[in-house]
């Protein structure tokens, strides 16, 4: 702005100066040129007079003048120059003045000389006797005159400039201050030119549909976000370039990142290769699904592109945390491959005696042995299928299993005298320290806990071992405690030993007749009766499991 | 807003560097996985990563020579594509020496020897560091950065350990030599490693502060 208010007070200081000079000299010019004319005829006609009465004597006495005097006659021959040799002179009968000279008494003529910084103007009279006296003077040419004043003119274009800049800052200054004070909130209050006031008058309008939209985009996002939020699942909206336009809390969450950091590229909240490969293939076009791990958590991935009239807009992830799914998903597999393998192991052996049998191979008083072995091992099966049973309907949490009322110490008197036979074998001594206690439960599923501790800590005890139970009967909580002086379970496998068919020391099964199972009935039976089960256990020096039962 | 084409230009650079710090921990992850658990897949999948981050060389290199000669950036841009050019050729031996790990490991299938030296440990040094150059790089992260810097020692120590145990080995029984040897190679690659990723640390640092620790070691030895 300030640029073209220069050029437009410096423009026109310059045509304004222009014309002045011009019209100046031009009248200048003419001024002097006819003063000058006047001058060289009052001469011309002096010197005529001078001639007509004394001839060349006249001249040869006149003083050295500046002006050049020439005494032409009627042929044109010099007769007389008082700056040149006449004799060497040509024929000046063609020359301008002198032709107007004969032919109207009097003739001016000019010449510039091959510069143009000078100009010979000349007079030529005729006189009576038919000869013509010329005077010529030199002056300088217009055009020389103008170089000569070069360094005033200099000055003044510089005087020109500078007051045109400095006008320009000011007066760009004054025009756009009241512009820039107008309040854009409310143009239509502005008291500014004229000229502005439908500009103004738009941005008015504008400034109120502005406030619309936004109002309802804002309206919209919390529509969104409301949404999106109350989701468990990861939702991150990406733009064409990966940038995140849009995420909820879940995915944050699922992502291990602060929402402070989730404006960014999304590459730069995670860059596994799962991760890369789905956003890379939505942002390709192609919908994608992935699993991969976020901090152990198993996050299943959706990559969808968004597309728009056939452009690609950009991506939307949906995550998905499945690692409880996978978890289960995975004891389940193992459960059945678990299954599959204890089930067959006693059904080998049942097969093999029974062929052996088959063939005629065992002799008559061989036969109940073998039946016998037959026999233990359909029993073990037996055992295990009806385990794996009360596991799968304690899985189910049935209703059919009704709580009552269950007297506790009862059931562990009852406990103790079926598994005494047992005990009594391994030269196990129980004993057992009991307190009244009723408590809320299922009969038949605290039986079987309390059965499975007691087995286990006969059964995983070294020959003349001990076992003691004891039962505290608390003000909040009831605690069933069986510990025993066994071989105890290394700290690697205590975390494991409730899975179903673990066994913490595998080759030892076999001659311990377990099926498996036993402790993750316990774990079931303990999460129906939300009760919790606290393990310690020192590998070599026993085991005492806990129940803490809630009343 | 509209974006300027430059900045999204150098955001994409951003991403692009994302990328193949991805690739290259994905590289050392698989040769590891390879070398510990005998895997060939593995080894197979370090090698491809390999090729993957050459190609992310090419290519982020020929984006920080169109922005230099396009756009002619100053200051703090002209640091960032600078020191991306110097970190990518440090991704790429990364990844070559990933490859390399990756290559050995098949000659040592039926070896326990590396269970009785401290490699893992190496290895496990060297996948932090790496990973944690590039986390450094991606949230522009001095102290992490300069965290790496510090943990090349660790790396640096571990080294001079295994080469003590891998000696012993030597020493005690002279069929181990080819493998011992092996075995020092993948060492030196595990080291050389951490090198590379303690140069992507000071990378880091350069583009943020504008001063480079070795620079500054030079400036104030002189």
């Amino acid at each position: 702005m300030t640029r073209r208010i220069f050029w437009a007070i410096f423009g026109v200081a310059m045509v304004m100066m222009l014309a002045a000079i011009g019209l100046v000299f031009g009248m200048m010019n003419a001024y002097f040129s006819a003063e000058r004319r006047d001058n060289l005829r009052s001469q011309a006609v002096f010197i005529g007079a001078g001639i007509q009465a004394s001839g060349f004597e006249y001249l040869e006495r006149m003083p050295i003048s500046s002006e050049r005097i020439t005494w032409i006659d009627e042929d044109g021959m010099v007769l007389f120059d008082n700056k040149a040799n006449p004799e060497k002179m040509d024929n000046h009968r063609a020359r301008e003045e002198v032709v107007a000279a004969f032919e109207n008494g009097e003739g001016f003529g000019g010449r510039y000389s091959k510069t143009l910084s000078e100009k010979t103007v000349y007079y030529a009279l005729k006189l009576e006797n038919n000869t013509v006296v010329r005077i010529s003077e030199l002056t300088i040419s217009p055009v020389a005159l103008f170089f000569t004043m070069t360094q005033p003119l200099a000055f003044i274009l510089a005087l020109a400039i500078f007051f045109s800049i400095f006008l320009a800052l000011k007066t760009a200054k004054k025009i756009t201050k009241p512009i820039n004070d107008i309040d854009l909130e409310q143009p239509e209050l502005a008291v500014v030119y004229d000229e502005l006031t439908p500009l103004l008058r738009r941005i008015a309008v504008q400034n109120k549909q502005i406030y619309w939209q936004m109002r309802e985009l804002k309206c919209q996002k919390q529509e969104f976000d409301t949404i999106t939020s109350n989701m468990q699942e990861g939702l991150l909206v990406l733009d064409a370039q990966g940038d995140v336009l849009s995420y909820n809390i879940g995915a944050m969450q699922l992502m291990g990142i602060e929402t402070s950091r989730a404006q960014a590229n999304v590459f730069q909240l995670n860059r596994s290769e799962g991760f890369r490969r789905s956003v890379e293939s939505a942002l390709a076009g192609v919908h994608r699904e992935e699993t991969i791990q976020i901090d152990g958590k198993i996050c299943k991935i959706f990559a969808n592109p968004v597309f728009q009239e056939d452009t690609l807009e950009g991506a939307i992830l949906l995550l998905f945390d499945i690692t409880e799914q996978e978890e289960r998903e995975r004891l389940r597999r193992e459960f059945t491959a678990n299954v599959s393998h204890e089930l067959k192991t006693p059904l080998t052996s049942i097969s093999g005696f029974a062929e052996i049998m088959k063939n005629g191979m065992v002799q008559g008083e061989d036969v109940p042995r073998f039946a016998g072995k037959i026999y233990d091992e359909a029993q073990r099966l037996i055992q295990m299928i009806q385990d794996i049973i009360k596991l799968s309907k304690l899985d189910e949490k049935q209703s059919i299993m009704e709580k009552e009322a269950v007297d506790l110490e009862v059931l562990v008197q009852e406990t103790v005298k079926r598994l005494e036979p047992i005990a009594q074998k391994k030269g196990i001594t129980i004993s057992v320290v009991t307190q009244p206690a009723v408590f809320t439960g299922v009969k038949q599923v605290l039986q079987e806990m309390l059965y499975n501790l007691c087995d286990n800590a006969i059964r995983y005890n070294y020959e003349n071992g001990k076992v003691t139970i004891s039962m505290e009967n608390k003000e909040k909580e009831i605690v069933i405690t069986v510990s025993d002086s066994g071989m105890g379970i290394a700290p690697a496998n205590q975390s494991r030993v409730f899975e179903r068919f673990y066994r913490a020391n595998e080759s030892r099964s076999k001659e311990t007749e377990g099926t498996g199972l036993g402790l993750s009935i316990v774990k079931h039976g303990a999460m129906l009766h939300d009760a919790k089960i606290n393990l310690t256990s020192e590998l070599g020096k026993g085991t005492k499991m806990k129940l803490v039962f809630p009343k | 807003m509209v974006r300027s084409r430059f900045d999204s230009q150098l955001e994409q650079l951003d991403v692009e560097m994302i990328k193949m710090g991805a690739l290259c921990e994905e590289a050392i992850n698989a040769s590891m996985k390879a070398f510990l658990e005998n895997d060939d897949v593995a080894a197979q999948i370090a090698s491809e990563k390999e090729n993957e981050i050459d190609r992310k060389e090419r290519e982020i290199e020929a984006l920080c020579m169109r922005l230099l000669l396009q756009q002619q950036p100053v200051a703090r841009d002209l640091r960032l594509i600078s020191s991306a050019l110097k970190m990518i050729s440090d991704m790429e031996r990364i990844g070559d020496q990933a490859a390399d790990i990756a290559e050995i490991t098949a000659f040592l299938k039926d070896n326990d020897t590396k269970s009785k030296v401290h490699i893992r440990d190496m290895g496990i040094a060297a996948i932090k560091m790496v990973t944690e150059s590039v986390d450094s790089f991606v949230n522009k992260d001095m102290k992490l950065a300069k965290s790496v810097m510090e943990y090349d020692d660790v790396l640096d120590n571990l080294f001079v350990e295994v080469k003590q145990e891998l000696i012993d080995l030597i020493g005690k029984d002279k069929a181990n030599g080819e493998f011992c040897i092996d075995l020092i190679m993948i060492a030196k690659y595990l080291e050389r490693i951490g090198d590379h990723a303690t140069n992507i640390a000071e990378w880091v640092e350069y583009s943020i502060t504008g001063s480079h620790v070795k620079m500054a070691m030079e400036e104030g030895n002189k």
